[in-house]
């Protein structure tokens, strides 16, 4: 069944996932983050916050706005930009080296890492393995962008 | 400031200015593209076990190609690579081959990496949920528990405290000891959780033995260090979680001392190929070392004479306090009293040392134990 | 020998008899009864395991680790009971602020959760199908022979603190021992990606190198900390970032990808530690930024010496062609941006307050122009 990006239900397929393939994530180790993701269109953003605990995902959520102090981080970008990394995921099984999210967010040109604490932020490349295999399990949904 | 570099970057024109001018022109300089270093192809020997340093054992990079004695590199750079005027000295105090080296320290460190364990989650600690051991049991095992931090803290500060002293060209061994320090770490850790599951928490600190284990940190070389510490001290330490193993009363002690057992049993065998390479390579050193064990051997009197020690091991040994539990413990650990001091033996025999066994105090205390066990009806093995 | 034990044992009458006594089946017990607190640790989340938080309980806790450890210095555990005649061990860290940080015990068991083995881990076969053009190739064999230079020095710093910090720090000499062995796999992984990449390796950097050195031997601790851990650490992490966002090839990026997460370890240690240095040495803090404008010109050692700079551009643009070089120049005046941006980010935030208005490498970062 198709799932639509973006919406809680998109990252609760991709948490599903994670959790049929826990034996993959458990060899990566623990993953202890909350962080934000944006997604902007046509002037308007839709905001999700999701919180990472031991090897899964715990919960998402989807709310009005992202409080900083209460994420590590924020990644946020053009629905284009998250679109056109869900395809090539897709394409690939995952992200080529000019898709992920390293390369997209490295000099917030594409994708932009936006933070209140240095060592928020730094937790994203603390836990960069596990975050780009979560989002490269996009290749095994069906996903429809609004 | 205890070292100054040789200028101050941002006080040196000559460097920002061609900074700034790489940057704005984008000629490059290139100068690097024409070092005169040697190009090698290296291939996985065995793909399953992917690329490892054996893989690059090759011409001016290889380990194999090391000279006995290094003397044109002594900073950062690493083996094989362009070495120019101007790098600094890193000080090492350890620039000699035989000093250091042991048959097979690379695949040591490979086998290191890749068997690394996770106190954490690799011990089934859950399994403790509702195990309730006798009284004297659970003592007995919060001691020798105690016991083993204290040793294992000593495992770790020595290799660490050598390591910046290797000179960087023995890569591999700086690498192989790096390893060893986290493995220690992580015993230090199993030990010290365990004690504090048992319901008993820590016990008594052991005096006399860290009175001789200190011994080990202050050697006048490595090769003492390595001889007193993997051999000497890591070989005993092998034979008791061995026992240890033996005489856990729960399955989660059993799985913590077969998982610090391999650990042990790599550093024991990196004690044993060094020590056969200083006794092939470095044939001076023969008498250091004896003159060193002398006082090496010093411990395992030290550790026969600390009850604390001796006596948790016979009640975990004999299972209980009763006269016939204590009977039962003394035989067991008179056997692995024996069993340590033999092993002891064999493996400095098996490097080359076999000498050994006539001018030491601590087999004139095995033999004499062991003709005593005999008489009393224990056997060896 | 340095130190010989207070008795020579094989001699020694009283030792020998109580060895005695204890295999006769008269056993002493004094260890039976010790004064330590008794308790019994559990794990709070079973898909963690037993962490050390879990153990940080009473007298047994890092938590109740005084600022000053005083009367410790054996290698007695912290909470056992100690007695008799215990040696001393020389160490010099004996005060809490001079090496903790709130997140030593997550980083040391995210540390150990997060292993990698370079040896298969990375894809490295994937080269021999498709190798790279020669001068990709050169670039990628510099910049890894400088990256193993900033390994080997960063190794040596842990090891040299190591066994002068107290024992009743642990948790903290244990962490020191992980980023010992992340710091020896770092090395090997940058090494076996220079020489099977088959241009070998290249020049070393005498810039590089010496300012590293001076970082190396810091006098304290903290200073050393705030080198090597935050300042190196988080200079190793951009390039790492850098490189893995215009990797040549999939196994630079894979590498690159595990190499990010342990540098990012180090230095969120490296942040935690000058933060709690300065929020219970406040008074300390103009000595540190004093020591900052000493040291700091290292920094420009760092991003400016031609065995990084060079390699970068070229991988950053991919190739040598004029355009190649302009796009790659473009690219590392961003990467020098970005550093210089983080490493004030993260001093600051960490207490260090007015560091970028005091330090002379932004007004020289500002000088950068890449003309279009």
């Amino acid at each position: 069944m198709a799932v639509s990006f973006p919406s809680t239900e998109y990252f609760e397929a991709l948490r599903d996932r994670m959790a049929a393939e826990q034996e993959k994530f458990r060899r990566l180790g623990f993953i202890d983050t909350t962080f934000g993701v944006r997604v902007g269109h046509n002037g308007k953003t839709r905001n999700f916050v999701l919180e990472f605990e031991v090897f899964e995902l715990k919960g998402v959520r989807e709310v009005d706005a992202i409080d900083p102090q209460k994420v590590d981080f924020t990644i946020e970008g053009d629905a284009g930009v998250w679109r056109e990394m869900i395809e090539n995921i897709h394409r690939n099984g995952e992200a080529d080296s000019s898709h992920d999210i390293n390369t997209l967010a490295h000099f917030g040109e594409q994708l932009k890492v936006v933070y209140d604490s240095p060592d928020g932020h730094d937790k994203l490349y603390r836990f960069m393995e596990s975050i780009q295999r979560f989002f490269d399990l996009s290749s095994k949904l069906d996903v429809r962008f609004n | 400031m205890a070292y100054l570099a040789t200028r101050n970057f941002l006080e040196d024109k000559d460097f920002v200015d061609k900074w700034l001018y790489t940057m704005r022109t984008g000629e490059l300089d290139l100068s690097w593209m024409d070092a005169k270093t040697e190009k090698i192809k290296p291939h996985e020997a065995n793909p399953r076990r992917g690329l490892t340093y054996r893989d690059l054992d090759l011409g001016s990079y290889g380990f194999t190609g090391v000279p006995e004695k290094v003397r044109g590199n002594r900073s950062y750079a690493p083996r094989g690579a362009e070495l120019p005027e101007g790098l600094p000295d890193a000080q090492p105090w350890v620039s000699r081959k035989s000093e250091v080296w042991a048959f097979n320290t690379e695949s040591y460190y490979e086998e290191a990496v890749s068997r690394q364990w996770n106190v954490t989650t690799d011990i089934p600690w859950e399994r403790l949920d509702g195990v309730e051991m006798p009284e004297t049991i659970g003592k007995a095992l919060s001691q020798l528990m105690t016991f083993l931090t204290e040793v294992e803290m000593i495992a770790t500060d020595t290799p660490a405290l050598w390591l910046p002293r290797i000179n960087p060209e023995f890569v591999e061994v700086k690498a192989f000891i790096a390893s060893q320090a986290m493995d220690e770490a992580r015993h230090t850790e199993a030990f010290r959780k365990r004690a504090l599951t048992t319901g008993w928490g820590l016990m008594k600190a052991s005096p006399m033995n860290e009175m001789a284990l200190k011994h080990l940190r202050d050697a006048d070389s490595f090769s003492e260090m390595s001889v007193a510490l993997h051999l000497v001290a890591e070989g005993n330490v092998l034979t008791l979680f061995r026992f240890s193993e033996y005489l856990s009363p729960t399955d989660v002690d059993k799985r913590i001392f077969r998982l610090v057992m391999q650990d042990e049993a790599r550093h024991v065998g990196y004690g044993m190929q060094h020590f056969k390479y200083v006794l092939e390579n470095f044939p001076e050193k023969r008498e250091v070392v004896h003159a060193h064990l002398d006082e090496a051997e010093n411990i395992s009197f030290a550790g026969a004479a600390a009850t604390e020690l001796t006596e948790s091991f016979i009640i975990l040994a004999g299972g209980g306090l009763k006269k016939e539990n204590i009977e039962e413990g003394i035989k067991v650990t008179t056997r692995f009293n024996l069993k340590q001091m033999e092993e002891h033996f064999e493996r400095l025999e098996k490097c080359g040392m076999p000498e050994r066994k006539e001018r030491s105090k601590l087999y004139q205390m095995f033999e004499m134990g062991k003709a005593a066990a005999e008489a009393a009806g224990i056997k060896l093995s | 020998m340095a130190f010989y034990a207070d008795k020579d044992y094989t001699q020694d009458e009283a030792s020998l008899e109580a060895a005695n006594q204890v295999m006769q089946g008269n056993l002493s017990l004094h260890w039976y009864d010790a004064n330590t607190e008794k308790i019994k640790g559990k794990p709070a989340d079973l898909r963690r395991g037993l962490t050390y938080q879990d153990l940080d309980i009473g007298s047994y806790g890092y938590s109740s680790i005084p600022e000053h450890v005083r009367n410790s210095q054996s290698m007695v555990a912290r909470g056992s009971e100690k007695w008799g005649k215990l040696p001393d061990m020389g160490y010099v860290i004996n005060r809490k602020s001079e090496i903790w940080s709130d997140n030593v015990t997550s980083l040391y068991e995210e540390d150990k959760a997060r292993r990698w083995t370079p040896a298969v881990d990375v894809p490295w076969i994937e080269l021999d199908a498709r190798p790279l053009p020669a001068e990709l190739e050169a670039a990628c064999a510099q910049l890894y022979t400088f990256l193993q230079e900033c390994a080997l020095v960063s190794l040596d710093f842990s090891s040299r603190w190591v066994s002068l910090v107290n024992q009743d720090f642990i948790e903290q000499k244990s962490w020191m021992c992980a980023q010992m062995l992340g710091w020896a796999r770092l090395n090997e992984a940058f090494r076996k990606r220079a020489l099977y990449g088959g241009a070998g390796l290249k020049r070393a950097s005498v810039a590089a190198e010496q300012g590293l050195k001076e970082w190396l031997f810091a006098d304290t601790f903290p200073q050393g900390s705030f080198s090597i851990n935050l300042s190196l650490g988080g200079f190793v992490l951009a390039v790492c970032r850098q490189v893995a966002a215009f990797a040549p090839s999939r196994v630079d990026r894979a590498l690159m990808g595990y190499a990010m997460q342990d540098t990012a370890r180090q230095t969120a240690y490296g942040y935690g530690q000058l933060r709690y240095f300065l929020q219970h040495r406040p008074l300390e803090a103009n000595a540190m930024q004093e020591y900052a404008d000493e040291t700091e010109h290292v920094m420009l050692a760092l991003m400016g010496n031609p065995e990084l700079l060079e390699p970068l551009i070229i991988i950053a643009g991919g190739g040598l062609e004029k355009d190649q070089v302009r796009n790659g120049r473009i690219a590392v005046s961003k990467f020098i941006r970005l550093v210089a941006r983080e490493y004030f980010e993260r001093i600051e935030a960490a207490g260090l307050e007015g560091r970028s208005r005091r330090s002379r490498i932004p007004a020289l970062v500002d000088r950068i122009e890449v003309p279009a």
